[in-house]
């Protein structure tokens, strides 16, 4: 074995490692609303957010992966492969080891913002602070403030919705599962429209853009009409008192799957991100302005997603449904659909977004029309405070393991 | 293990509020026990009975305390922070005027209420006791409302508050007719000033229950 496959299986460790912290650390996360307010269960949040992490990162996490390399730092640091080797590592472990810390001691960070400050501490060591595209760095800033809001105002418009069409009806239950398809539809819709876009399996379909969207409202109105057959069979033996509540919940098991499914498709871009890189660099020896993502790759680090999730998740998880208490089914409903969007639109478009983010926005969404009997809107400061943290932290952690690996090597 | 997405999530204050409702319901019937107790002359109890209200008084404050010091800045409610402060401290001034009452009795136990007026305290008592009662029933069919917002429902609680406002309405006038009564009997000066002034203590109580209403309606407005 030469020296290069070494690094590989570095590498790939470093990339699992990684890939595991952000199963461990996002999963809660992403399922709290539904498990709080009791759409699913714990073994089956688990199931659901390992199955679909690693659906959604095989299928649907080829975009963003290129962008958070190729945008932040400029490439002309890459053209000496060794230095671009090691760089890879070290922001690889670096970003892992920080969020394994954050984990550790409950800090509100994000993996996405932790791999992105580690490249950014690559970048300067390798190049100095020249190489940082402080444009782009700019805009990936800005759209992590963006998600966050936009996810709000989708859970907050989604609320009104419901509470205007739904729950605030007469005979709420038959309201809401008269218009069970129109949610499950809107649902399904953003998932066909992202298998369609930018995915190996869209393109071999070769659609233009307004073939796309009809195949996927055609899709998706049927998906819908299938769904809510579903949720009425689901329903058929539980009691219409609870109302519209009873319906949601059920629509909720299907939105539990699309978070899962997004963040997926996001998250392992973080992981899968400098890992694609190494594995370039070893096979071809040089590194391009944009390098494809092997399918397997993704697959990988969903895999790694996907086992940080049944190892620490459950346990993480089984706070969750004793700590919120105040969450029921339309908000959570309304939660889970604001974050998932916001999340699954953000990763199509490159931009690397936290899941974690949109969550919090999405129950501030809710919060703000008035959904939750009381919410602590404070979080988002403490929340700005380690975006403000994590970036440097992780630069920092990441030059220093630069540092000791140039030395070594 | 701490998350930090978790502590977006915060106990509602409502539990709270309800948990006092429930804390005011008990001191009624304790009240209406030791009401009786002091009416009936040589009822023996009346101490225990008075005790038991100041312990379940100290139960609810503890609760008010609970609630008021665990809304940090930054909370965001369906309902504004100080309208949910100003309703519990009616609900609270119900406690306050149980305990008034029977803290004035306790000032001068004898010779307790003549027979003519038995029958009127007892009326009077009753008054009070039913809308705080209601109070209860008021905070968690609200709760109901925050949770779907209907129409229906938040007629429901309107409907609890117009009762409030009657049954308050109903403790005044059994007061007035008290009050003239005990003017009208009157044998020592000292007798009457007791009795008036219990009279009024208890009327406070049904006072506070329709204020507690008032802020409820408050919350509730669109």
């Amino acid at each position: 074995m030469g020296y290069e496959t070494y690094i590989l299986v570095i590498g790939y460790i470093f990339g699992f490692y990684m890939s595991w912290n952000i199963g461990a650390n996002d999963v809660a996360n992403s399922m709290a609303s539904a498990v709080g307010a009791k759409a699913i269960t714990l073994k089956q949040a688990v199931f659901i957010a390992g199955i679909l992490n690693v659906v959604g990162a095989t299928f649907l996490g080829s975009h963003v992966t290129d962008t958070i390399r190729k945008g932040i730092v400029s490439t002309h640091i890459l053209t000496d492969p060794n230095l671009a080797l090691i760089g890879a590592l070290s922001a690889l472990l670096a970003s892992a080891l920080w969020v394994s810390f954050a984990t550790w001691k409950s800090l509100p960070v994000s993996t996405t913002h932790s791999i992105v400050g580690a490249m950014i501490g690559f970048g300067i060591m390798a190049g100095g602070v020249s190489v940082i595209n402080w444009t782009k760095l700019g805009g990936v800033v800005l759209s992590w403030v963006i998600s966050p809001l936009f996810s709000m105002m989708i859970a907050y418009l989604m609320l009104k919705v419901i509470i205007r069409f739904v729950i605030s009806a007469k005979d709420s239950f038959n309201q809401a599962l008269k218009l069970a398809p129109f949610f499950i539809s809107l649902t399904c819709f953003v998932v066909v429209l992202s298998f369609l876009f930018k995915t190996p399996l869209g393109q071999n379909l070769q659609l233009k853009t307004h073939s796309v969207v009809i195949i996927a409202v055609i899709t998706t109105i049927l998906l819908g009409f299938l769904g809510s057959l579903l949720v009425k069979h689901l329903v058929k033996k539980v009691n219409v008192n609870r109302g519209a509540e009873e319906i949601f919940r059920k629509i909720q098991i299907g939105t539990s799957c699309y978070v899962a499914l997004a963040q997926g498709a996001n998250d392992v871009a973080n992981a899968i991100g400098p890992l694609a890189v190494i594995y370039f660099l070893v096979k071809t020896g040089t590194v391009a302005e944009t390098i494809p993502v092997p399918t397997f790759l993704l697959l990988f680090g969903g895999v790694g997603i996907a086992c940080g999730i049944s190892m620490a998740g459950y346990r993480v998880m089984e706070t969750l449904g004793t700590k919120i208490t105040t969450l029921t089914n339309t908000r959570g409903f309304s939660v889970d659909f604001a974050a998932a969007t916001t999340v699954l639109i953000a990763s199509k478009m490159g931009l690397p977004v936290s899941t974690t983010h949109a969550a919090v926005g999405g129950v501030m969404g809710v919060g703000l029309a008035r959904g939750i009997e009381a919410i602590n809107f404070r979080i988002v400061l403490k929340i700005m405070l380690y975006w403000v943290l994590t970036v440097p932290a992780s630069a920092i952690t990441s030059m220093a393991i630069f540092w000791l690996l140039k030395l070594i090597v | 293990m701490r998350i930090p997405f978790l502590s977006i999530f915060m106990t509602s204050p409502f539990d709270g509020l309800q948990e006092h409702a429930e804390k005011v319901k008990e001191v009624a019937w304790a009240f209406q026990q030791a009401m009786e107790c002091y009416v009936i002359t040589r009822c023996t109890t009346f101490e225990d009975l008075r005790n038991e209200v100041i312990e379940l008084e100290r139960e609810a404050d503890a609760i008010k305390r609970r609630i008021r010091g665990h809304l940090p800045k930054g909370t965001l409610m369906v309902v504004d922070k100080f309208q949910l402060f100003r309703y519990l401290r009616e609900q609270d001034s119900v406690l306050d005027a149980v305990e008034d009452a029977l803290d004035w009795i306790s000032y001068r136990p004898e010779p307790g209420v003549p027979e003519e007026l038995q029958q009127d305290f007892f009326m009077l008592v009753d008054a009070t006791i039913d809308p705080i009662e209601e109070l209860a029933r008021m905070v968690s069919e609200a709760r109901k409302y925050f949770g779907n917002f209907s129409d229906k429902q938040r007629s429901v609680v309107k409907d609890i508050i117009r009762t409030l406002r009657r049954m308050e309405h109903d403790a005044d006038r059994l007061e007035d007719t008290l009050k003239r009564k005990v003017f009208a009997l009157a044998n020592d000066p000292v007798s009457v000033f007791h009795l008036v002034r219990l009279t009024e203590t208890i009327g406070h109580i049904a006072d506070h229950a329709q204020n507690a209403g008032d802020m409820m309606r408050a919350m509730i407005a669109k």
